[in-house]
Parts: C-alpha cells; sequence; structure tokens
C-alpha cells in the first residue's frame, strides 16, 4: 500500500492550504465614471463568511435599511450596492477592496469589520482616491488620511470612557485581559490612560490571549481568581465574547467579581449566545438600543420589524455612512466623482444619528458622548453617561 | 507545592477534560489517516455537524441529550461514509489531491451549515440537571465538564478495546497490513474501510454534541478543531489509539496548565509542543504498531 508517513510535510501541506485560501488578485480597469444621471455604485466590504460573519450581516442590514427607508436613492441618486467579502483576514479584505475599486469601479466604500483590513487597503483607498466611509474598525493608528472615514468610533475609545469610571468604583486592583490583536491593544491602551492618571491600580500584568484559537479561558480565569483583583476589564467579540463571558459564569467569577468591557463584549448576537450567564456585565459603547431621540426612533423600530432583534451598534454606525453618503452625494451637486463626494463629506457637518447628533473631528471619526450599559435580563440597558470623547 | 496545587488544580482538571475531547475528535481523524491511508480535512466539518445537531436537538433534559448523541452519531457516521465514497476514486492519487477535495467538501459544508444557523456562535446549554457548578477543593468548577471527563473516558476505554483488544480491531490492523490476505479469507474489505472511516466520524460527530457547551458551533470552530486536531495526531503518532490519547492529553495540559502558568508564551506554546515532539520523536509519541 502506501508509503511511509511524514507528519512534517502532511502539516506543511495542510497549512498552506489554510492560508492560501485568503489570496486573490486583481483585475485592472481604467476609465472614469463620470454619467451624472444612471444609478451610483457603492461597495459594501463587509465579511460574509467566518468569525466576523455576524457583524457583517448586521452593517449590511443597517446601510441596506437606510437605503431602503430612502427610496433606494442615496443624494437623490439611484443606488446600486456591490457587496464584497471582507472574509477573516487583511489578505481576503485587501483582495475584496481591489475588487470594488479596480473592478466593480465604485464610487465610494463602505463597511470594514477588521482592523488589519483597513490597514491593508489604506494605501489602495488613498491612492486610488477613493472614499471609505468605514463604519466599525478603527484602529488608532490610522492617522493622516485623506479619503477614510469611519462613522464609528476609535478603538481605543470605549477603554477610555470606562477608565475614570472603573478606577473610581472597583475598590482595588483591576485585571486586564484582551484578545491578542490590535483592536484588544488599543482598547486596553486605551482604557490605562485614563484608568491609572484616575488612581486605578492594575492587578499582576495585562494578559493578552491569542487571537484567533482561545476557546477555553479556564486558565485565564484561574489567573485573575488567583490575581485577588476586584474588578476585570476585558476586550472580546464575537465567538470569542461568548466562550469568555459564558466560562466567566461556569468558573464561579460572575457576581463575585465585575466584569467592566467595551461594549462589543455584548453586543447584537454575540448576546443571545451568552444568555443568562451575560447579566450584570457592564459595557461602555457610543449606542444603546433603548436611546431614546428622533432619529433612533426611526432607526430602532424599522430595523427590529425587519431583523427581529435589537440594532446593534454595528448597524447604526452603518446606516449613518449611508446618511454621511446621502447627505456628501447630494452636496456634491452636479458633479458626482469620488473625488468631489469625498470632498462633501468633509463638511458634511450635523449628522442625526440613532446615537445623538455628531459631527466628523478632524481625524474623520465622530465626537460623540460614550454611554454605560448594564445587562439586565438579556439586553443591554443605560447606565450611565461616561462623557464626551473624541473632540 | 500544596500551593501550587491550590492555584493550579482547576487548569490540572480543565485540561483532562479539553484533552479528552480533543481525543474524541482526533481518534478518528487519526484512524481513517492511519490505517486508511485518507487525508480527511473535513474531520472538523464533522465536529461542527454534531454540535449543530446539539444545539438544535438539546431542550435542557437529559433525553435530549442522548436523542442528540444518537442523531449526531448518524450524522457522523453518514458523513463518514459520504467521504469514503468521495475519496475512494483518489486513493492511488496521493494525498494532496485529498486534502484539496476534503477541504472543498469543508468550505461547501461551512457555507451550508451557515446558511441554516447564521453566522453567529450558537449558545448550547448542558442539560438543566448538568449545568450549575462543584467545589473543587475551594475552586468553582462546572458540573458538565466533570461529567465530560467520565463520558469522554468511557467513550476512550471503548475504542481502545474495539482496536486493540477485540476481534474486529484484528480485522481492521489485518486489512491494512495485508488488504489482499484479507480479501483472499472472503472479507470484504470495503466493509472494513467504509466502517472504520464512518466509525471515526460519528465519533468525531459525538465530541461534537457532548462538546457543543465547551466549544460551541459557529463559523470558523471547524478550521480551528481541524488544526488543534492534526496537531494530537502528529505530536500523538498516526494511526493509534494510544498515541491519539497521549497527544490528546498533552496538548489538553499544554493548553490549560502551560498557558495558565506561561501566559505570555500562549501563542507558541501548541505549535512549541508540536516542534519539541517531533525534533526529539519523528513518528510521534506512539507510532503506530500496525504500520509496515
Amino acid at each position: 500500500m502506501a508509503g511511509r508517513f511524514r507528519p512534517l510535510v502532511l502539516i506543511t501541506v495542510t497549512t498552506g492550504l489554510l492560508l492560501a485560501t485568503g489570496c486573490g488578485g486583481a483585475s485592472l480597469g481604467t476609465g472614469d465614471d463620470s454619467k451624472q444621471t444612471g444609478p451610483v455604485k457603492i461597495g459594501l466590504l463587509v465579511p460574509q463568511s467566518g468569525t466576523y460573519k455576524a457583524l457583517g450581516d448586521d452593517m449590511k442590514a443597517g446601510f441596506e435599511l437606510y437605503v431602503r427607508q430612502h427610496g433606494g436613492r442615496l443624494g437623490g441618486r439611484e443606488v446600486q450596492i456591490v457587496i464584497a467579502d471582507e472574509g477573516e483576514t487583511a489578505d481576503s479584505g485587501k483582495a475584496a477592496a481591489e475588487k470594488l475599486v479596480k473592478q466593480d469601479r465604485v464610487l465610494a466604500v463602505s463597511g470594514v469589520v477588521s482592523s488589519a483590513t483597513v490597514n491593508g487597503v489604506k494605501d489602495l483607498f488613498e491612492t486610488s482616491r477613493i472614499p471609505l466611509v468605514g463604519s466599525n474598525a478603527s484602529p488608532t493608528t490610522l492617522t493622516g488620511t485623506k479619503y477614510i472615514w469611519r462613522t464609528s468610533y476609535v478603538n481605543d475609545e470605549p477603554g477610555k470612557a470606562l477608565g475614570k469610571h472603573v478606577a473610581e468604583r472597583a475598590g482595588g486592583p483591576v485585571f486586564l485581559v484582551a484578545a491578542g490583536y490590535q483592536a484588544g491593544k488599543d482598547e486596553i491602551e486605551g482604557f490605562k490612560s485614563t484608568f491609572l492618571p484616575a488612581g486605578g491600580k492594575i492587578a499582576g500584568e495585562e494578559v493578552y490571549t491569542p487571537f484567533p484559537g482561545t476557546k477555553n479561558f479556564q486558565p485565564y480565569l484561574s489567573q485573575i481568581e488567583n490575581s485577588g483583583a476586584k474588578a476585570v476589564f476585558c476586550f472580546y467579540a464575537g465567538g470569542a465574547a461568548v466562550d469568555f463571558v459564558k466560562q466567566y459564569r461556569d468558573f464561579g467569577l460572575a457576581g463575585r467579581i465585575p466584569l467592566y468591557a467595551p461594549g462589543f463584549l455584548t453586543e447584537g448576537g454575540v448576546l443571545k449566545g451568552q444568555g443568562d450567564a451575560a447579566d450584570g456585565v457592564l459595557t461602555a459603547l457610543n449606542y444603546s438600543a433603548d436611546l431614546d431621540n428622533a432619529a433612533n426612533r426611526k432607526f430602532a423600530p424599522a430595523y427590529r420589524a425587519a431583523h427581529g432583534t435589537d440594532p446593534t451598534t454595528y448597524a447604526m454606525a452603518s446606516w449613518d455612512a449611508a446618511q454621511v453618503l446621502d447627505k456628501a452625494i447630494k452636496a456634491a451637486g452636479g458633479n458626482v466623482t469620488p473625488e468631489t463626494v469625498n470632498a462633501a463629506i468633509s463638511t458634511v457637518g450635523d449628522i442625526d444619528s440613532p446615537r445623538g447628533t455628531w459631527r466628523f473631528n478632524s481625524g474623520g471619526t465622530p465626537i460623540r458622548p460614550w454611554y454605560l450599559r448594564e445587562v439586565k435580563l438579556g439586553a443591554n440597558t443605560l447606565a450611565g453617561d461616561l462623557g464626551r470623547l473624541g473632540g | 507545592m500544596a500551593g501550587w496545587l491550590d492555584g493550579n488544580l482547576v487548569s490540572v482538571v480543565d485540561g483532562i477534560a479539553f484533552g479528552l475531547l480533543l481525543f474524541t475528535i482526533a481518534v478518528g481523524l487519526s484512524l481513517v489517516f492511519g490505517m486508511m491511508d485518507v487525508l480527511n480535512l473535513a474531520h472538523g466539518t464533522l465536529y461542527l455537524a454534531g454540535a449543530y445537531t446539539a444545539y438544535a436537538l438539546s431542550d435542557g433534559t437529559v433525553p435530549g441529550l442522548l436523542l442528540a448523541l444518537a442523531a449526531g452519531a448518524l450524522v457522523g457516521a453518514l458523513g463518514g461514509a459520504a467521504l469514503t465514497l468521495l475519496t475512494q476514486p483518489l486513493a492511488r492519487r496521493g494525498h494532496l489531491d485529498q486534502a484539496v477535495l476534503t477541504l472543498g467538501i469543508t468550505f461547501i459544508v461551512a457555507d451550508l451549515l451557515a446558511a441554516a444557523f447564521g453566522g453567529e456562535v450558537l449558545p448550547t446549554d448542558p442539560p438543566a440537571s448538568l449545568r450549575g457548578t462543584v467545589d473543587l477543593l475551594g475552586h468553582t468548577y462546572p458540573v458538565y465538564r466533570l461529567v465530560f471527563i467520565a463520558v469522554a473516558a468511557a467513550l476512550a476505554l471503548l475504542v481502545h478495546l474495539v482496536f486493540e483488544r477485540s476481534s474486529l480491531g484484528a480485522l481492521v490492523r489485518a486489512t491494512v497490513a495485508d488488504r489482499d490476505m484479507v480479501r483472499a479469507q472472503g472479507v470484504d474489505i470495503r466493509k472494513v474501510l467504509y466502517g472504520v472511516f464512518a466509525f471515526g466520524a460519528a465519533l468525531a460527530a459525538v465530541g461534537g454534541v457532548l462538546g457543543a457547551p465547551i466549544l460551541g458551533p459557529g463559523p470558523g470552530v471547524d478550521e480551528s478543531v481541524l488544526v488543534l486536531s492534526l496537531v494530537v495526531v502528529v505530536v500523538g503518532g498516526l494511526g493509534s489509539v494510544r498515541g491519539a490519547l497521549a497527544g490528546a492529553l498533552l496538548i489538553g495540559q499544554v493548553q490549560t496548565l502551560g498557558v495558565a502558568l506561561l501566559p505570555q508564551y500562549a501563542p507558541f506554546l501548541l505549535f512549541g509542543t508540536m516542534l519539541l515532539v517531533l525534533v526529539v520523536r519523528p513518528h510521534g509519541l506512539v507510532p503506530s504498531a500496525v504500520r509496515t
């Protein structure tokens, strides 16, 4: 029968295959897109597969809801939404972005879940001079760009918003643990930047858990227990958030050591996955589905009616991204090109958002107050105001 | 020493639970590859199918879990049979072709499952009577994981007895050693091939049903399970039940106790261990005695 086995060959081949799935090519295209009557093409770069699929679905739903509520038009022009799968890695995201820019030749792009993708496509958008109105990913390192806007927040802001509050409430050292990628590091740094000046003390050393791949958080939970911490600040999103929160309860930490986190820990579908294990978790975010303002009264019920769940901050920021494009395309008037739209975005002014009114700062991110939320009976409820960030 | 044990007891126990979960999943991969010479990269998908079965059928009762186990085993066995059917024509074309075929199946099934169940990690709670926690020498530990250790240990023993002590196991090993001789004795070796594949696949799916409360179903889980299984198989040695057990328990401890002691090296520990084992024992901890 077959010859001898070489495990190394097996592993090399397998790893190669698993890694190779993210590659893709880009086709070339030239010409200009200046037909001023037909539909405008807007690219949505959102994950349609992998870990972030749920976030991608929310973002798509939020963006499409705005367009639907406005008769399928943005700025008076009919809209054709082109969806590209961001996937899970910077490589797959970059390939999809290149397709949108070079093959579909879209007017502008929205979406983008992962910080790694945004870093990977930064040069593409800057050199192609096509605006990216991102509605989630926003690493702290993304500065000095002219064509990249975010309707979401900057990665370190949820941590920044919580730092002082936790320092005042914890009553002892606080344990810091986060997923080991850039967003996790940004959140921890943001948290420390307001937590330490307010007199907060860290229990032991901050811990970064390997991402993706950490499914069993028991070793880290043991460490938290052994450290004598009075509170925990963590950053997780997606599947890892479900695992972390459930295991936090299963290993007896919930109810004994308060758990603080950026809002992504309990946002959207993950909250359903966590079930009653999430009760009492305290999070900071720029949005809560139960906010009472005119835009949210227009947004949240319509979203619930269409999807049967509360809208998430991802959906809300994507709804806002559509609104930004709506206003910018209108402002660009008779000459709608990527460049005129980008110029119009910089002067777009106040955005009437479900989170409350906001405007872009000079870094291309919103200036907005932040909210403290507590999970009660399986829903995020507004628990306080954490002050204004971004300006 | 007592203090160390007190601080790390939960990690050690949890390492056993995690290791036994890995064994249940990886032993099928090891047997199918080691004995049948089929590289099945759709193995993680079988776990995922089992976990989704548990999600769909578990209603918070023990009979619900038993029903899910039976359904999961059936789904796994059918999946294994289908995979045998598909990989048979490639038997003489090397591992790369098998890898590409089975990886393609992984993508297709993952997409179908995502379409059916959505993109989120789904909550799969153990039966109500097994929720809750127990006190383990002053530390809180989930009841379900203790029960899981007992069940998975029994499964491991069963697999060991079937493959190494029963006449059925002898037939399988004989098929691997000399197919023509077995055929000459009037045995239809296709039945053996299908049987081993279906059995290994059913085990992975059963692992999915039992493991769903620990490692819940969601997109991407199939891939992480596959990578862990491959590491276990390489560390333990191909085609050996004892090897898979040794590898799984070692990786289990590395992933819990190792991570608890050296959190800053957590990303490196898993593959560092594999590298070390490959350097010291290139054929794994317990190389298969069957292979010629």
